[in-house]
Formats: structure tokens, sequence, C-alpha cells
């Protein structure tokens, strides 16, 4: 219910026309990728879903990074533009309760991109790999767990850009901080696994082809990151009441 | 003649914030021995940014179903006065109790209580006039029907379903007044809420201040630097100059100290100027 309030406040704003079309352009890039140079692929021996993931997630992966940064930083911006953060302050509602409703919100959203892209890769897969080696036994599940990682992945980005939304009047300032985040994780090298978890670094990581204990490594440091920036935004918030 | 102001309260300085706060009064009507609950009482309120004192030492007593008008030249520390009371910035010192509740610990319940209005409109630009009010009524976990009232309440019917962002100046303030109203709480908080609306507009919303404790039962608080304005609205009145109270009470205590100090009681608005230029000759500060 209290989530609806914050859908509610960001109506006409173009978020969910963005959130759509940057899915659906994230979506593309598999079918894009795939119709060019199927054949590059079609004769790995790797299941087509790893395949796939290790060709196109890096790009897809930054695309929606950028997605949920922008999101993030509009949903505040909703708040600050008219100052109706200050008739919310005066209402019987924290602004720690404002920040969790939104990172839910933002997550149901993340959640929604993540099934177009992962029903663009059951296309891919069927289309392009067909019969056994496509629609094999284990491909659902294996379906499932990587968009269940994949989620994961990127709630310490949804949680941090909120955070930093929350401290930026200005949008741009927020959204200028998020991207070089963005840009740096993409210089980290990835065979250093503890710059590797580095939390913009994090939504480039897949499922498919990684080992177990790095996978549980990826998650543990993934819950970290949520609870340190859940504790550092109350902190945050408390410290700015108290220099009001 | 040297005239000296002193701050002027209805109660003993000594009297604390945690006793009985029953006061004797006249009312506007000018019935003696009523009595009343004070709903706000300040205790020694101080409000201290890095070397400037906003609020200084400020003891209010607001009783239940008055009109109660701050007035203060710009500057004065009526909004910061109204933002503490709304847990919008942190006492330095002091403390204040409102219907009750204390600050900071009842901070939640104070709000569910109070309806406020604080410097400028606040809204979501991106929603109607109507989806604005249907935000807060859903917070305050009101009934539809309580959109439709404070809609009413301030003439916004006609404009509910336009962009609060393409409002005029003196609509935006109509729909942050509808949304101090909404719910009809027992306590208004009203910062200058006439700013930005047209003499009949300023009519309209005065007329409205008026009637509401008789017609809701509440208690309005209202700042105001006009006494022209106050006068016509308010009950009892305080008047704030550079952070301090200067006078505390009834429209006709004000005229009468004012005429034992030898200021003019002819109009209230040169009462009021005489009172401030008086303390600023005192603090040594700007003479207007």
């Amino acid at each position: 219910m209290k989530i609806a309030l914050e859908y509610q406040k960001i109506r006409r704003v173009g978020i969910i026309p963005g959130c759509l079309a940057g899915g659906l352009l994230a979506s593309f890039i598999p079918v894009l990728e795939l119709s060019v140079r199927s054949e590059q692929y079609q004769g790995l021996l790797e299941p087509p879903l790893q395949t796939i993931l290790q060709a196109d997630w890096q790009m897809m992966g930054m695309m929606n990074m950028l997605l949920v940064i922008t999101i993030a930083c509009m949903m505040y911006h909703t708040e600050y533009a008219d100052h109706a953060i200050r008739r919310m302050t005066t209402l019987p509602v924290t602004e720690e309760e404002l920040y969790f409703r939104k990172c839910i919100l933002l997550s149901g959203m993340w959640a929604i991109v993540l099934v177009m892209e992962m029903l663009s890769l059951v296309f891919c897969t069927l289309h392009w790999f067909g019969g056994k080696n496509g629609a094999y036994a284990e491909f659902v599940i294996d379906l499932l767990q990587n968009f269940g990682y994949c989620f994961c992945m990127m709630l310490p980005v949804i949680a941090i850009s909120l955070l930093v939304a929350s401290a930026c009047r200005n949008m741009w300032t927020s959204l200028g901080i998020d991207v070089v985040c963005v840009f740096l994780a993409t210089m980290i090298p990835v065979k250093y696994f503890a710059l590797s978890l580095f939390p913009f670094a994090l939504p480039f990581q897949i499922l498919e082809g990684a080992e177990e204990g790095t996978i549980v490594g990826y998650l543990a440091a993934a819950a970290v990151e949520i609870l340190l920036t859940g504790a550092a935004e109350m902190i945050f918030l408390k410290v700015r009441r108290s220099f009001a | 003649m040297d005239v000296r102001l002193t701050v002027y309260t209805v109660r003993e300085p000594e009297q604390t914030i945690k006793q009985a706060a029953v006061v004797r009064h006249s009312d506007r009507t000018g019935k003696k021995g009523v009595k009343n609950m004070n709903i706000i009482e300040t205790s020694n309120l101080t409000k201290t940014y890095a070397g400037f004192t906003a609020v200084s030492g400020v003891n209010l007593h607001i009783r239940k179903g008055c009109v109660y008008g701050f007035l203060g030249p710009n500057g004065a520390g009526k909004s910061t006065t109204m933002k503490m009371f709304l847990g919008l910035t942190k006492p330095t010192d002091g403390e204040f109790v409102i219907d009750g509740k204390k600050y900071p610990g009842d901070r939640i319940e104070i709000l569910k209580k109070v309806g406020s209005f604080i410097e400028a409109p606040a809204f979501y630009g991106n929603l109607t006039g109507e989806e604005n009010l249907d935000i807060v009524r859903r917070i305050l976990g009101l009934p539809r029907s309580a959109v439709d009232d404070a809609l009413e309440l301030t003439g916004m019917v006609q404009w509910k379903k336009r962009l609060a962002r393409k409002y005029s100046l003196g609509m935006k303030q109509r729909l942050g007044l509808a949304s101090a109203l909404i719910g009809r709480p027992p306590i208004l908080m009203l910062d200058e809420p006439t700013n930005g609306l047209d003499p009949v507009g300023i009519h309209e919303i005065r007329s409205l201040i008026r009637r509401l404790p008789e017609k809701f039962d509440c208690t309005v608080l209202v700042s105001s630097h006009l006494l022209s304005e106050i006068e016509l609205m308010a009950d009892d009145v305080g008047i704030l100059n550079h952070g301090r109270l200067l006078f505390e009470g009834t429209l006709e205590k004000l005229k009468r100290e004012a005429a034992m100090k030898g200021y003019p009681t002819d109009n209230l608005e040169e009462t009021f100027l005489a009172m401030i230029e008086e303390d600023n000759r005192q603090k040594g500060g700007v003479v207007r």
C-alpha cells in the first residue's frame, strides 16, 4: 500500500515508459547480436544461456545500471523539484521510510526489466539454438537462477544510487556521481576478486560459468553492501536533520 | 522619553512547562473567566545557528481553540519557531509541548495532529492538485472525502484536475492551505498564508482562518509581518523581533500596554512599528 504511494508520486514523469523502453532496448541486444553473427556461437560446447550471457551481459549490465541510476535520480527529483519533500517531512512519515519504499519500488521495476531481458534470452535460445541444445532439461532452472543472481547483483547499486539521490537536491549532481561510479566499475580488472566487489561492478557478474565459492562471495558482498548502504542512509539523514 | 521594553508573557516566568497549563483570560468577545488549556507551550525555546540566534528564549502560550497571530518583521524568527514545532529544525535549547506531546520523543504523534503550511507551497509539480492532496490523505489515513472537503474549503474545486506546476502563485498557495487543512487537524500552523494571493483571495483566506476554530474546533497559529492582517484574524498575538518575544496577549492588552509605554495606539500598525523600533534601538540594531 505504502509502495503504491511512492508509485503515485512518479506519475507523468516518464519513469515507467522509460523503464519499459530501457528494458526493451537491453533485451534487444542479444537478439541483434545473434541475428548478425549467430554462426559464431552455434558451434560452441557451452550451454546457450552461458554463451549468450557471456557475449552480451556486459553491455546489458551497463545499460541496466544506467537505467537504474537514472530512475533513482528522477525519483528523488520529484521530491526536491517543487519542495514536496518539505511537505513530506511535516507529515507523520520519516525520510528513512521514504528511502526504503523507494528502494523496494525501484527493485520491483528492476525485476520487470529483468523479466523482459530473460524473455529475450528464452527467445534467442529457442530461436537460434533450438531443439536439444536450446531447450535442455535444466534450462528453466538455470534461467531462474540467473534471474535471481542478476537481480541480487543490482540491489547494492539501487541502494547506493538512491542514497546519492537523496543526498543531492540537484538531480544532475547525483546522476553525475553515479555515472562516474559506473564508468569506474568498467575499468576495474575482473581478475582481482576484491576489486570486483565494488558495488557498481557487481551487476556485470553472471552466474553461468562462475565457481560456487565465487558466487557465494559475490552474494555475501551484495548483502553486506546493501546493509551498509541502508545504515549509511539512516546515519546521513539523522546528521542532516541535526544540522537543519 | 526613555521607554524600555520587556518581554511580556501571560504566565509567570518561573512557572514550568510541565505545570498545569490552565490560564484565565479574556476572549475576543470580552467574556471573563473562561478556562482554557494551552495547546502549545514553549519554555525558553532557543535556536542558534553558527554565530546567529534566530530564536532566543521564547515562552509561548497558545490557547486551545484560538487564532494566535505570530507577528514580527522578516527574519524575526517566526518561521524558525514553526519549523521547530514541526521537527524540521532542532531547538538548541528549551522545550515545547504540543497538545500534551513533547518533542522530540512524540514528534510523529505531534505531526499527526498538526496541519502545516511553512514558508512556500510544497507539492509534486507532476501531479494534479487533487492527486497531491490524495497523497497527503493516504499518509494520514483519511477517508477519500477529505480531499474534496479540503478542495472545497480553499475554493480549489475547479482547478483540481490541473497539474500543480501549472498553477499560478495564488493557486499554489491555496493548494498548500488545502494540504494543511485536509482532515481538519486540531492544530494548524500557517506561515504567511496570504502571500501571493490577490485581494479577494486574501479576504477569503482571512475569513476562512477566522472561522476555523469555531467551525472545526481547531487552534490556528498564523504568522505574518503585517499587523493589519493579524488584527483581522487573531484572538491573541505574539510579537517577535530578533528572535525575542516582545509581547504576548490579546489585542486589547497590546493596546493597553502600548498606551502605558507611550506608543501610538490609534493604529495598531504604528504600535507594532514603534515597539520594533524601540527594541531595535535598545539592541543597537537597525532603526526602521
